[in-house]
């Protein structure tokens, strides 16, 4: 993936509150541009919201897609996550 | 995300203008609660007791709602829901705090990845809530009822008009509030992508690709503790 952990590290310290995240929107820009940067900060900041609204309002997956990815839940960990078990 | 934001100054659907701005503010307020960070840190959200650091007069079910939504939402539970509402929210009333709360997160994690300083609140507007609630919603799929497409009627707002909007789960979420809905995905989809253009690979329509959007959006997801 171009720039992966350029991306992630600005992903990890936008959502942080108690991060800053000038280091890696330098990094990022110096990879991406402003347009670039721009972007990413934009679909950061939608999904800090929609994953909100998601887990606020107990929506479960559909179920195709709950039976599509049974296997990568399992594998990646997902879940285990608290909304799982519950 | 500019209409978004200057649309929560104005009279919503079951709030005022002024309450709307307050839910905006106690977003805020949450990020540096003393309970929220104890709550975050305990193996359960559920043995730690005591009061948030409120910055507006709110309704006690109102800012428990704000803070958990703002600093555990991986760790919500339909219990968590029933205790909540049921102390003095009824279900319309939370899914439109849901959709300010997250328009507020939207753009302050927007402003804060690009370095801005948080913006202003926006002004009150005056005016008093619509509270009209869509005949056709139905419980079932959620903790709180939600409109279907196939239930939705000429006296609702076109909340599944919208390309691609084709009534999955999360465009349901916060159907009880069609109007909420739509501030949401309109501001939403201008983020990340419209929902056609997210399944077109064949062509790329920001400065960053398919897959690194959604790797942002995974990595997300999962700092969040989002299944979905």
């Amino acid at each position: 993936m171009p720039h992966e952990s350029e991306l992630l590290a600005f992903a990890d310290a936008a959502i942080d509150p108690a991060a800053s995240p000038e280091r890696a929107r330098t990094a990022l820009l110096a990879c991406l541009g402003e347009e670039g940067t721009t972007d990413a900060a934009a679909v950061i900041a939608g999904f800090d919201a929609i994953t909100r609204v998601a887990d606020g309002s107990g929506i479960p997956l559909e179920p195709p897609k709950a039976a599509a990815t049974a296997d990568w839940r399992a594998s990646l960990g997902i879940d285990a996550y608290w909304s799982m078990k519950i | 995300m500019q209409i978004a934001w200057h649309a929560l100054s104005g009279p919503g659907v079951w709030w005022t203008g002024a309450e709307r701005v307050e839910i905006a503010q106690e977003t805020r307020a949450a990020r540096a609660c003393a309970l929220c960070a104890t709550r975050k840190a305990a193996l359960s959200p559920h043995t730690v007791a005591g009061t948030h650091d409120a910055a507006t007069g709110l309704s006690e079910p109102a800012i428990e709602a704000v803070h958990r939504i703002v600093s555990d939402p991986g760790r919500l539970s339909e219990a968590w829901y029933r205790r909540t509402t049921s102390a003095g929210l009824q279900d319309e009333a939370y899914v439109e705090l849901l959709s300010v709360v997250a328009i507020t997160t939207a753009v302050d994690t927007f402003d804060r990845a690009r370095g801005a300083a948080p913006r202003a609140l926006p002004a009150v507007l005056p005016g008093e809530p619509t509270r009209r609630r869509p005949a056709g919603a139905k419980p079932g799929l959620g903790w709180m009822p939600m409109l279907a497409p196939e239930d939705v009627t000429s006296d609702d707002p076109p909340l599944y008009s919208a390309a691609g909007r084709i009534g999955g789960n999360v465009h349901r979420a916060l159907s009880l509030v069609p109007e909420a809905m739509m501030l949401f995905w309109d501001m939403f989809e201008a983020m990340y992508l419209p929902q056609d253009a997210m399944r077109d690979f064949g062509r790329e329509y920001r400065a960053i690709g398919h897959a690194q959007i959604e790797m942002l959006a995974a990595r997300v997801a999962v700092r969040n503790q989002c299944v979905y």
